[in-house]
């Protein structure tokens, strides 16, 4: 046989090998058979050098064309089956999407928090600092700072908790605005958060509460930039299409004093039967005022030059009013079935 | 204050609808707390005659009537037996509405037709009376609608009046306010009597306790009819206004309470020995009221006697003694002015609140004696048919005069932030009944006595700015000249709140009160703080940690069937912090007044707080899925959250009483204990109800906490680094970490991380010793050769058998 004889059965054996490979590894042996260092052609590849000139050139070439042939059709089958190979294994592979992912737990901030968060980060981007101050405050600061001394009757309506004499948990925030104002002098403006208490237990009073109060007191301030900003700010928190109204109220420390009601950011005053403002259209949402021109007597600031306004709310009402909690003592008792809702 | 809107009639014209009422009255003066309605809020109720009346023939309980409603005569049936043939009855119609919102129709009861209802006093909002049917008298036309002699219906609003309106304690204060808002006038009853009864000075009066008491006026009504009824229109106010008719003296008295603000009290003249002494109580003086309750006095208690014993605890409530009663025929009318700070105290000593106290204690006005005296004495001629003495025993030292407040218009707009007229300002101001002086661009109001609220020019500019209408307020917001931003400590709680969410954890907000087994069931150190007058003694203590609310939230949860859970709190706890005695007077005179003297306030205060934060991790805090095993609570639970929070901080085996000895560790930043964390003691877990529960805590002082450090730029070179692992035996009892930090502390190392991934005791490793295995990372300058890492592991490998006696694992 000659060797180009052998040279084009190597080529159809290694051909008919590489049509009837059924997968990558098959298709390898084929390669290292026909191609590989040992292989026949390779040998007679290696030998071209002892043969004649002419037979060397028709050898040579015969050899390279057989290679390049087998290369080729090793090159497209094995593409061919690796593509179907692959196309198995993902088949194998697939899973049932429907089945639950890795868990990521999701953790939750309480909601009197989150609407906290939420009211001072808006008075932040106005301008205003945030204050600290105790929960046990003395009776100055609680009461007698804010134009409410010993035996007033105001200090009934305050149902306060007594810690030792002349010490209470704080009833209101408002300690935290003269303790702010003796720091400092005006321009103020200030939010304090914080929690605070009353001896009172139902449905809608718990013995401790969160508020939020503010204070600003520069020159010129007017019961209108307090319209203004309790506007604004029950718009952050309500949804921009809220109204604001003013009514009349009392209290010790600001004069006039006002309440604020948000027009039902459910309804909007529409339904009769709504569930959340009961039909009235109005939500009663915090207490206001310009600052008591004693008070700011009080903590040394001339009540001629500087003018200024306070308010005060309680994010545990605005929590259950926005998110639609009947029972304020849900806030308070740690109920898992109740902190995971938020 | 329960306002009947047809008494309110009675002093102005209006024409609102009562919602209309309710939103002009919110929008300009007080609150209205609620809308009742009473008797028949629709239809029509006419004076009808009994002809025939017998009872049902087949019921027990009920009547049947034939009633003449004037020219027709209809078939009623009836529950009560009383009205007799020949009476006269109000008979509301079919078609007419109830104030409960029941619609009256003809009706078939027990087989017999039914036209209406004859009414009783509850039915027409008369008195709470539903006993039996209201008879009227002859002066009822038949056939005429009740309403012409009466209102068969009636609207009451609630008014929330606000501690500084006294004024508006009665009907006519309402009406003036009303008449205000509206823009319109008001008029008041105008008293007239002849006075010829019998002389007041045949008694005494003698005012000792002058402080308590700034005015006292006796007058004495005699010739009264005794026994008799207030009349209808006067019963049906008084039960409208939410209160109860007794007698006819006692009914004008409290009448007039309710029209004018002033309480007013009755004596029975025949009872009272000599005169009236007002007086402070005597130590152990014992008084029996008349809701039958003796009460022991004391000598801050102001006390209306007469020359032998105590007659009435002075505007709070009367002795059954020398009440008026049936039989009085004679009585003395006190209507006096008691100081209101004392009268609240005595109110509130004896828990006792009545209409007259509530009044008092807001301090009333005394020039309004003379107005309600009169009107008194003039309803007295009424029905029990009075005689009013000419004399009146008055003791009023030092009479209140109005007072005089400047307003000046610029004030007002300022702080207003809107245009005030001059005119506008001075008519309303006039309309609340002061007498306004103008001038160049102020004005001076002369307020009435009545207002004691209205004593600076803010007073006024609130009068202004509300009667002119708040809507009218522009809504501006003003130039802030700062730039707002948290603390470092508020970012801090913030970010430490919001890391603890993401990581799965439920922010739990927990009453920091609790018993005192609190601090006792933990074993916690430092002294707890107590409240004077808790809710209950389960609340008596502030806590000094954050762990035993979350607990008892965690014992509750599993109650409720939770299978575990993950809560965390950030809080203040409170540790007790007495002053020296020699301190005690600064510190009460700080508390006090604020004033500090040479001390700082903190050592003066008695309690120092501090910021905590506190995990209670418990049970199964997460069910194990069907990709993933379950998350329980334990010990490395927790600690992994701690490591989380606080960076660095290192652990040492620290005990404490509440947790388990073997799981528990003091957690350091730096050479400070930041707190702790371990798993909680069984026998703790058991009082909390936990048993059966692995339950794993910590807590640290918040300012600790640096979760997420600034971070600063550390260089790297593009070299691959190089893995390699070993495992060694050790002693079972030392500490791993010890054995990690060693390594990490290697001299000019090439060790870029260390981890430790397994840890094993038991066969095949011999009894008393375990196997550690470490994950090591290692980073050189240029790729390192294994010839390198060898000499790298081999010299970690001699530190570890140098210091810990380790074994190479083969």
């Amino acid at each position: 046989m000659s060797v180009s004889e052998r040279i084009e059965r190597l080529k159809s054996e290694a051909l008919s090998a590489v049509a009837s490979g059924t997968s990558t590894a098959d298709l390898e042996d084929v390669r290292v058979r026909f191609l590989g260092r040992s292989a026949e052609l390779t040998e007679i590849k290696k030998s071209i050098g002892a043969l004649s000139p002419e037979e060397r050139k028709e050898v040579g070439r015969s050899s390279n064309r057989a290679s390049r042939e087998i290369e080729a059709a090793l090159g497209s089958r094995t593409e061919e089956v690796a593509a179907r190979e692959l196309e198995e294994r993902l088949q194998a592979e697939a899973v049932d999407v429907t089945l639950p992912g890795v868990p990521f737990q999701r953790g939750h901030l309480h909601p009197s928090q989150m609407v906290i968060d939420d009211v001072v980060d808006f008075f932040v981007g106005l301008g205003y600092r945030v204050a600290e101050g105790p929960e046990v405050e003395t009776d100055y600061y609680n009461f007698t700072a804010l134009g409410i001394p010993p035996g007033h009757p105001a200090r009934t309506m305050q149902d306060t908790f007594f810690v030792d004499e002349g010490l209470v948990l704080r009833t209101q925030t408002s300690p935290m605005q003269i303790r702010t104002m003796l720091s400092q002098g005006p321009p103020v403006y200030v939010v304090c958060p914080g929690r605070t208490y009353r001896r009172d237990s139902d449905p809608t009073h718990t013995p401790m509460f969160h508020q939020v109060e503010g204070l600003a007191v520069d020159r010129g301030l007017t019961l209108g930039h307090l319209k203004g900003t309790l506007a604004a700010m029950a718009r952050h928190v309500f949804g921009g299409g809220v109204e604001i109204r003013l009514r009349p109220s009392y209290f010790q420390f600001t004069e006039p004093s006002v309440e604020m009601d948000v027009s039902c950011f459910v309804c909007g005053g529409t339904d009769p039967d709504c569930k959340v403002c009961k039909g009235a259209g109005w939500l009663e949402m915090l207490g206001a005022g310009m600052v008591d021109p004693g008070v700011l007597e009080e903590v040394g600031y001339d009540p001629e030059e500087y003018t200024g306004y306070a308010f005060g709310m309680g994010p545990d009402r605005m929590a259950m009013v926005k998110y639609g909690v009947p029972d304020l003592r849900l806030f308070f008792e740690g109920d898992l079935r109740f902190l995971r809702q938020f | 204050l329960r306002v009947p809107l047809s008494w309110l009639h009675e002093y102005l014209d209006f024409d609102l609808s009562a919602d209309e009422l309710v939103d002009l009255f919110s929008l300009r003066s007080q609150e209205i707390d609620g809308v009742y309605r009473l008797g028949v809020s629709e239809g029509e109720v006419v004076v009808g005659e009994v002809v025939e009346f017998g009872p049902h023939p087949n019921a027990d309980r009920l009547f049947v009537a034939k009633v003449d409603l004037g020219g027709r005569e209809v078939q009623i049936v009836a529950g009560a037996p009383n009205p007799r043939p020949g009476d006269r009855v109000p008979v509301v119609l079919p078609g007419s509405v109830m104030a409960d919102g029941t619609k009256l129709r003809e009706a078939r009861l027990r087989g017999l037709a039914s036209y209406g209802m004859m009414m009783s006093e509850r039915e027409l909002g008369i008195s709470a009376n539903h006993g039996g049917i209201v008879l009227l008298d002859d002066s009822y036309d038949v056939g005429r609608p009740v309403a012409d002699y009466f209102p068969v219906g009636e609207t009451v609003l609630d008014i929330d009046v606000t501690p500084n309106r006294p004024d508006l304690w009665g009907m006519i204060g309402v009406a003036r306010e009303l008449a205000a808002i509206l823009e319109t006038g008001y008029r008041t009853p105008e008293p007239t009597y002849v006075a010829e009864g019998r002389p007041t000075h045949d008694f005494g009066l003698r005012v000792e306790a002058e402080d308590l008491c700034p005015r006292y006026d006796l007058r004495r009504v005699s010739d009264l009819e005794p026994g008799q009824e207030a009349p209808l229109i006067v019963r049906r106010r008084i039960y409208a206004a939410g209160m109860r008719p007794i007698n006819a003296v006692v009914d004008a008295t409290n009448y007039v309470m309710l029209e004018t603000g002033q309480p007013i009290h009755a004596f029975d003249a025949a009872r009272v020995r000599e005169g009236i002494v007002v007086r402070r109580g005597r130590e152990k003086e014992k008084i029996t009221l008349l809701d039958g309750s003796t009460r022991v006095l004391d000598e801050e208690m102001l006390v209306i006697a007469d020359e032998e014993r105590g007659l009435v605890i002075a505007g709070v409530m009367g002795a059954e003694d020398a009440e008026v009663g049936d039989e009085t025929t004679d009585a003395l009318i006190e209507v006096a002015n008691f100081e209101g700070r004392n009268i609240l105290q005595t109110s509130q000593k004896l828990g006792l609140r009545t209409d007259a106290s509530g009044r008092f204690e807001r301090g009333l006005d005394p020039n309004m004696v003379d107005y309600a005296m009169e009107r008194v004495c003039a309803l007295l001629t009424q029905d029990p048919g009075g005689i009013p003495a000419d004399d009146t025993l008055s003791h009023y030292p030092h009479p209140v005069e109005p007072w005089r407040v400047p307003l000046r218009l610029v004030r007002a707009e300022l702080l207003l932030g809107m245009p005030v007229k001059m005119e506008e300002a001075s008519e309303r101001l006039e309309a609340l009944g002061c007498e306004v002086e103008r001038e160049d661009g102020r004005l001076l109001a002369t307020v009435p006595t009545f207002r004691r609220d209205l004593r600076r020019e803010a007073d006024l500019v609130e009068e202004v700015g509300r009667l002119i209408g708040l809507d009218k307020v522009p809504e501006t917001l003003p130039a802030v000249p700062q730039a707002g931003r948290l603390t470092e400590s508020q970012q801090q709680a913030r970010s430490l709140r919001r890391l603890l969410a993401d990581l799965g954890l439920a922010e739990a907000i927990t009453y920091p009160f609790g018993p005192e087994r609190w601090t006792a069931d933990l074993s916690m150190e430092g002294e707890a703080v107590g409240l004077e007058n808790p809710l209950s003694v389960e609340d008596g203590y502030l806590r000094t940690s954050i762990l035993p609310g979350l607990l008892d939230a965690t014992a509750r949860n599993k109650a409720f069937g939770a299978r575990g859970g993950a809560l965390f709190e950030l809080g203040n706890v409170f540790l007790a912090d007495i002053p020296h005695d020699d301190l005690r007077e600064a510190a009460l005179r700080f508390r006090m007044t604020g004033e500090l003297g040479a001390q700082e306030a903190g050592r003066l205060m008695g309690v120092r707080e501090a910021s905590k934060i506190g995990v209670v991790l418990a049970g199964t805090v997460r069910p194990a899925g069907w990709n993933v095993p379950e998350f329980e609570a334990g010990f490395f639970e927790a600690k992994g959250l701690v490591e989380r929070l606080v960076p660095g901080g290192r652990f040492v085996p620290a005990t404490r009483p509440h947790l388990h000895p073997g799981r528990s560790a003091a957690v350091l930043v730096g050479d400070d204990e930041a707190g702790w964390v371990g798993e909680l003691h069984p026998e703790v877990a058991g009082r909390f109800g936990l048993e059966g529960w692995p339950v794993a805590a910590l807590e640290l002082e918040a300012a600790v906490c640096r979760p997420d450090p600034e971070p600063r730029f550390v260089p790297f070179v593009n070299v691959p680094a190089v893995a390699r692992d070993l495992a060694v035996l050790v002693e079972e009892r030392i500490p791993v970490g010890d054995m990690l930090r060693s390594v990490l502390d290697l001299h000019r190392s090439l060790l870029a991380e260390a981890r430790v991934f397994d840890v094993y005791a038991g066969s095949p490793v011999p009894q008393g010793q375990k196997s550690v295995a470490f994950g090591f990372t290692f980073q050189g300058e240029k790729t390192l050769t294994d010839e390198e890492v060898d000499a790298e592991v081999g010299r970690i490998l001699r530190r570890l058998e140098d210091e810990f006696g380790v074994l190479l694992r083969s």
